[in-house]
């Protein structure tokens, strides 16, 4: 599961920010939006006929597999770097 | 050895050799260096781990650079989402394909070819080079 997500934006004639967004905390603070979305995703399973356990299983594993995601777009003196550890 | 060959490559993109001269230059690389022992495919199957999109361009005098790694892990899994599309869903797909002149049928689209697809990408390498632009992709 990932641990970290870097966001990194330069902008020109601005100071680059860099941000590191700890996931777990920011999933606990977001819980019940979680919860939420999660009972959502069920019902839309549920109406479209396709198996719950078996959908939440590969949206689990794609979770999982996204650390070492990495992007990093530069064009002239602006970039934006996402990267999930 | 892509090293080289891109730097082959880059004279004669500027002028300075001739096709003749880069293609005698890239044969001698291959004859010094097999391209069997140095390619991404002589690494052991199994072992490439990230699928990397590499992007230079230069537009208006202004460079531009693209770099994505996305775990071939995560493709895997994303492959797994081709089994949960439902039916009714790629039916009206298929039916906008056929309207736009492409007769593909994505109900015969299994995830296990998907995975088949995603297994021997490590074997993949795309260099694309023009003047203003370089596109490379590969696994690592």
């Amino acid at each position: 599961m990932p641990q970290l997500v870097t966001v990194g934006v330069k902008r020109p004639d601005r100071s680059p920010i860099r941000v590191w967004v700890p996931v777990l905390p920011v999933v606990l603070v977001f819980l019940p939006v979680v919860v939420l979305a999660l009972l959502a995703a069920a019902v839309a399973c549920h109406v479209y006929r396709i198996s719950v356990v078996r959908a939440l299983d590969t949206g689990w594993r794609i979770v999982c597999a996204l650390p070492g995601t990495r992007l990093d777009i530069e064009y002239s003196r602006t970039a934006v770097l996402v990267a999930i550890r | 050895m892509n090293e080289q060959r891109r730097d082959i490559l880059g004279m004669l993109a500027e002028g300075k050799i001739t096709a003749e001269e880069a293609e005698r230059l890239i044969t001698a690389l291959e004859r010094d260096h097999p391209p069997a022992a140095s390619s991404p495919g002589a690494r052991p199957k199994g072992k490439a781990k990230y699928l990397r999109l590499m992007v230079h361009t230069v537009e208006n005098g202004e460079q531009g650079r693209i770099d994505v790694r996305v775990p071939l892990q995560l493709l895997r899994a994303g492959v797994q989402l081709a089994a949960l599309i439902p039916p009714q869903a790629l039916a009206a797909a298929n039916a906008k394909l056929d309207k736009s002149g492409v007769p593909f049928d994505l109900t015969q689209l299994k995830p296990e070819h998907l995975e088949a697809l995603v297994e021997h990408l490590d074997d993949l390498t795309m260099e694309v080079d023009q003047p203003d632009a370089q596109v490379r992709i590969f696994c690592e």
